[in-house]
């Protein structure tokens, strides 16, 4: 079981040009679905059957623990990185279904799951006005956890009406790191 | 230091026919039974170390049905439970998954089908 960490770090499905060793420092690292194989990430989510075979067959996620939802997870069940997602509380209240819903979402939700203190949003896509509420959802459901959404200037202002949401950038984001080693 | 495993999986193996559902008192005046229980836990054991590549365990623990055994790869558990008609076994079609997010242990049916077996 995962000790409890203050600060968890979500990988979205966009490119990013950071160094995300970097932010193993501060906590575990928590990837969406093979968008990105920069690292050896500690967690992955994935929902997909494609997905999930070909990150079984890549190097890259041969120490990951890949998180599946139950119903892929039953034909998985004997590979070894492949654990099972937890049941995840409210979801049904939040209009979400792990089986359909984007990696993203699934990661966000992984890590609203650990109670960390701070989640960092990394190339994580709220451009999809669905995604984006979504997010939102997940985020006023949990008012104790803030969101920082990390992004190059300019920033984005679609998380401000967020009392626990916040933007930031990459910059400022190392300087965390830093301030944290 | 040594590494401590990490005991992911687990089935029952049913006991021979004539060992099955016997108690404490019965088993205290019949040490040949006692005596087959523990020649069957010593032929799990060796047929363990020719299947398995990977850490398992036989637990300790006495149960009326069967014998609990632990593995911490898929591919061992897998390789074991397809393999049972060789050793003439039988396998409680069930099978334990610790989750290691959660710690509980998750419980699933084993279905056997003409081309292998999937998870119920």
């Amino acid at each position: 079981m995962p000790t409890k960490n203050t600060y968890i770090s979500v990988v979205g499905a966009l490119p990013i040009s950071f160094d995300l060793h970097e932010s193993m420092n501060i906590g575990p690292v928590v990837a969406s679905s093979n968008s990105n194989k920069s690292l050896s990430f500690p967690y992955a989510t994935v929902n997909s059957e494609q997905n999930l075979q070909d990150m079984l067959n890549s190097s890259n996620f041969k120490h990951t623990k890949l998180l599946c939802p139950e119903e892929l997870f039953k034909k998985y069940l004997f590979f070894d990185g492949v654990t099972c997602l937890p049941d995840f509380p409210g979801l049904k209240t939040l209009e979400l279904d792990a089986n359909r819903c984007s990696p993203q979402i699934l990661s966000l939700l992984l890590s609203v799951y650990f109670n960390p203190k701070i989640i960092f949003l990394l190339g994580y896509d709220i451009s999809n006005p669905e995604e984006l509420s979504r997010t939102k959802r997940i985020a006023i459901s949990h008012p104790h956890i803030k969101f920082m959404y990390i992004c190059n200037p300019p920033r984005t202002y679609q998380l401000d009406d967020l009392e626990n949401g916040f933007c930031d950038s990459y910059i400022k984001y190392q300087e965390f790191i830093d301030g944290k080693k | 230091m040594e590494k401590s495993n990490f005991y992911k999986f687990s089935v029952k193996l049913r006991w021979p026919a004539v060992c099955r559902n016997r108690s404490v008192e019965i088993l205290k005046e019949r040490p040949d039974i006692v005596e087959q229980m523990n020649y069957f836990r010593e032929k799990i054991a060796n047929i363990l170390k020719i299947i398995c590549r990977k850490p398992h365990q036989i637990d300790p623990s006495h149960a009326m049905s069967g014998v609990r055994l632990w593995f911490s790869s898929g591919q061992d558990v897998y390789d074991f439970i397809i393999r049972q008609p060789e050793f003439d076994w039988e396998i409680v079609p069930e099978i334990s998954v610790i989750n290691e997010i959660t710690g509980e242990m998750q419980n699933y049916d084993v279905v056997y089908t003409p081309s292998g077996i999937t998870i119920d």
